[in-house]
């Protein structure tokens, strides 16, 4: 670098010299004059325009990145919902006759009787219960004129109770001996983060 | 406080149940309501993928048998069609045998086999000698001080089937309860009667090698009857569901 330099090139007028001038044997050409050769004069109006630019566009970015952060973070789409466009074609619609008088009829009448069914069901569940507590809390009462303490042990909250865990009723029994045939299960489930 | 003792023995006695392995049959309202709801998703639906395949090629099928020319083609190719992949499917699921819903207990009517009647409860009596008579019964025991009666319902169920039996028992509270007075011969002052406190308990393994050689039975809710004395039956009714 050509520190020891300045004080032999007055630069008050802005203009570098013409003279070709090789600062130090470190220079190669002229064309880096230029730039290696610090500048007195300028730096003062520079330094304060710049860093005031600098400071304004530095305040810019922060306000856009509060904007940003405050922004309500982007919801993550439901795909059951929206149903994907190559199932809206027109040549996917089922062509079936439409229903008879008698038809729509049956459908009708068959729709009372099942919620009439499905009533006398709820019903019925609802009264058994409702006989299950009875039943247990005469049994408690019971208890409570025998003994105090069998009480106090038989409303301890059972901890080894929950969670309980059943595989539930199948339409046939399991085979015994019957080996399953081998599979690989791949998930393309989408994962979305926010 | 000790109070003066209660002239009432204590029982406990466990109904052990074997939950149902397979679903029960159908109503005939909820077998039309089933055809009907298919019906309906049917006509709502669109056609899928699979469908959409065959009527393409069973138009080129069509259009084939109209136009000769195009059997040209259509030699070196051997396409697999769609009702030639349903066709093989039918095939595989014919040559699957699934276990029958209907066991060889129940065709000859076993109770004392856990295979029977596999689609509902069934439920462990025991037949014990109380005071001069055989009785059937769920299986109890005499309360001893210093267990509670949870572990006394246990121990009732350990002493019939053997410890190894495996069965998660609902909770530390009674469901019923059956009390009843000594006949005068026997009844004292200190000696009224008992009360026998029933436990649930859902059956977990399948393995009842341990049990004792004893008569024990495994019946269904419809099928108590037959066993139980009626007094006793009305108070296990009560906190049994079908």
């Amino acid at each position: 670098s050509s520190h020891a330099l300045c004080s032999f090139l007055p630069f008050s007028s802005g203009l570098p010299q013409a003279v070709p001038f090789r600062g130090s044997h470190w220079q190669t050409s002229l064309l880096a004059l230029g730039a290696s050769l610090p500048v007195r004069a300028q730096p003062k109006k520079k330094k304060k325009v710049d860093l005031k630019r600098e400071q304004a566009q530095k305040d810019r970015m922060k306000k856009k990145l509060k904007k940003l952060e405050k922004a309500a973070p982007e919801m993550i789409p439901i795909e059951d919902f929206v149903t994907p466009i190559k199932y809206s074609d027109s040549n996917r619609v089922r062509s079936l006759a439409p229903l008879s008088f008698e038809e729509t009829e049956r459908r009708v009448l068959l729709l009372k009787k099942w919620c009439l069914f499905k009533q006398k069901q709820d019903e019925a569940e609802k009264k058994a219960i409702q006989t299950l507590v009875e039943a247990q809390q005469e049994a408690l009462k019971e208890l409570r004129l025998e003994s105090e303490e069998l009480y106090q042990a038989a409303i301890r909250r059972d901890e080894g109770l929950f969670p309980f865990e059943r595989d539930g009723p199948d339409y046939t029994p399991p085979l015994p001996g019957y080996d399953p045939p081998e599979g690989k299960c791949v998930d393309i489930t989408k994962v979305y983060t926010q | 406080t000790a109070a003066a003792p209660r002239p009432w023995r204590l029982f406990g006695a466990m109904c052990l149940l074997r939950l149902p392995r397979i679903s029960q049959p159908l109503v005939k309202e909820e077998e039309e309501m089933a055809a009907l709801m298919g019906q309906i998703e049917l006509e709502k639906s669109h056609y899928s993928d699979h469908e959409v395949r065959q009527l393409e090629e069973e138009e080129q099928l069509r259009r084939r048998k109209e136009s000769m020319h195009d059997d040209d083609e259509a030699v070196g190719k051997t396409v697999i069609m769609a009702q030639d992949l349903e066709d093989k499917w039918e095939q595989k699921l014919l040559q699957f045998k699934a276990a029958p819903r209907i066991t060889d207990a129940d065709k000859n009517n076993n109770r004392t086999s856990l295979d029977r009647r596999l689609d509902s409860n069934l439920m462990l009596l025991v037949k014990q000698r109380i005071g001069n008579q055989e009785l059937w019964l769920l299986p109890q025991v005499e309360w001893q001080p210093g267990e509670t009666l949870r572990s006394t319902a246990e121990r009732a169920m350990a002493t019939f089937l053997g410890d190894h039996v495996q069965a998660k028992i609902l909770g530390n509270a009674p469901y019923g309860i059956y009390k009843y007075k000594f006949p005068r011969a026997i009844r004292t002052e200190d000696n009224v009667g008992a009360k026998v406190f029933f436990f649930k308990a859902f059956l977990q393994s399948s393995d009842l090698s341990q049990a004792e050689p004893k008569d024990y039975l495994w019946v269904t809710k419809d099928e108590l009857g037959d066993y139980l004395k009626p007094e006793y039956l009305k108070k296990v009714n009560r906190f049994l569901l079908d």
